[in-house]
């Protein structure tokens, strides 16, 4: 009983903690995606600073999602 | 003498078996990756392949539960290990001689179940770990990488619906790269475990390591190069079921499936749970494909694959058990297992003749 309780907590665990990483890194990385899609599209109507800033976007949500990959691979291989 | 021969064979049939697992489990890894586009068969599969050594060595949580969790240390054999090792071989042969993408995880716990139950009776499984750690788990993943997946790709669709096509699906291509390099490092921690986990458990049974032990380094590292070559040289015939014939996917959806599938995965090895990838990715593609487009999920084929699914556990066993009883006709010795294994390797030869024989493709076309 006592192990079924446990094994209860840790697949919640594990359902909590996969739909986070999951749904989290694909978030970020889109938003990433359209921060260099809006760049490109801004860049060729001559909207400079409207363009950086769309490029920053992208190269914050990169890191954040290179961060988000980094975390949770080191947190859910170790024990 | 004659338990370290049986021994023997266990690890050499063990380490065949992680070789099978890999070779099977190719498809699951690089299929989407490889129908999107994102890359290339041959860089994916060489990938996947250095990805899954180098996964198999970040964890052995999963070894753990297999070594301790399913079947009572106590009352194995190696004769019994070796039996379901079997049982787990012929199953994935047979499924992929039918293309099917069925669970080479759940056919190793079939097997030695199946093989333990004909040998001790029930009493030699777990019932608690077998239920816990990998009934209700292999039931939860599949859904939970579909649920992860068809919520990530609503998203995508969301943020980047608006933009232009080209750039989106060349970001996305780029992101499948870290996606499915993702999905065969857990495939990796998850998949080569499982042999870790059995190689331990003979090692156990023969009095070799002391009740509860972590696999040694040996192993580790004998399991990580069996499912690296097999990963490299498997799989094709399943990476066309898998790719293109459940959904066509465009890149997002690979990315999506593949983030989903890593994660399910990744957070499940962590607590020691021995999933089947094949279970986890396929959901993430049919979790991508409907959230799309309902109908875009080809549900016959992915009916036939359920079906697979259903059938490995009780089918893998049933060969693991009948594996046993064809060892132990010859004894409680090393002959049984040498005969078993010969009789085998002689059947898989023949098979594969024939095959060849009848023009089918055999190396290249593996899975």
């Amino acid at each position: 009983m006592i192990a079924t309780l446990v094994e209860g907590k840790e697949l919640l665990e594990t359902v909590g903690a996969s739909a986070v990483a999951g749904i989290s890194v694909t978030f970020v990385f889109s938003v990433a995606i359209w921060g260099v899609a809006r760049f490109v599209d801004l860049s060729r109507n001559e909207r400079p600073l409207a363009a950086g800033a769309a490029a920053l976007v992208a190269c914050l949500a990169l890191l954040a999602t290179a961060a988000i990959v980094l975390v949770g691979i080191i947190v859910m291989t170790s024990k | 003498m004659s338990s370290d021969i049986i021994l023997v064979i266990v690890v050499g049939t063990a380490l065949a078996f992680d070789f099978t697992n890999g070779f099977h489990d190719t498809a699951n890894v690089v299929a989407t990756s490889i129908s999107t586009g994102a890359a290339r068969p041959q860089v994916a599969i060489a990938m996947a392949s250095l990805l899954n050594f180098a996964g198999a060595f970040i964890s052995i949580s999963v070894a753990a539960t297999v070594a301790n969790d399913v079947v009572n240390a106590d009352v194995i054999t190696p004769t019994i290990v070796f039996a379901g090792l079997i049982g787990a071989i012929a199953w994935n042969l047979i499924t992929w001689s039918f293309g099917l993408p069925s669970s080479s995880s759940h056919a190793l716990i079939g097997g030695v179940v199946g093989s333990a139950v004909a040998a001790a009776g029930f009493d030699a499984v777990i019932a608690d770990g077998l239920v816990g750690k990998v009934l209700i788990p292999a039931l939860i993943a599949p859904v939970l990488a579909f649920a992860v997946a068809g919520l990530s790709i609503g998203l995508i669709y969301r943020v980047v619906g608006k933009q232009k096509p080209g750039t989106v699906t060349r970001g996305f291509k780029y992101g499948q790269v870290v996606s499915g390099g993702l999905l065969a490092l857990a495939h990796g921690t998850n998949d080569a475990q499982k042999t870790m986990g059995v190689i331990t458990l003979a090692l156990i049974a023969n009095g070799s390591l002391g009740a509860g032990s972590d696999p040694p380094l040996w192993v580790i590292a004998s399991a990580a190069t069996a499912i690296a070559l097999g990963t490299y040289s498997g799989g094709w015939r399943i990476i066309k079921t898998t790719g293109t014939r459940i959904i066509k996917m465009d890149a997002a959806q690979g990315f999506s499936s593949q983030g989903a599938g890593a994660a399910v995965i990744l957070a499940s090895t962590h607590f020691g749970f021995p999933l089947s990838t094949t279970h986890v990715i396929n959901g993430g593609i049919m979790g991508a494909g409907a959230a799309k487009r309902f109908s875009a999920v080809r549900w016959g084929v992915a009916g036939n694959i359920v079906f697979a699914w259903v059938l490995t556990l009780p089918a893998a066993a049933a060969i693991g058990a009948l594996a046993y009883g064809l060892t132990r006709i010859f004894g409680t010795g090393a002959l049984g297992p040498v005969v078993v294994t010969i009789a085998s390797l002689s059947l898989i030869v023949a098979v594969f003749a024939r095959r060849a024989e009848r023009g089918a493709p055999v190396a290249a076309s593996s899975g």
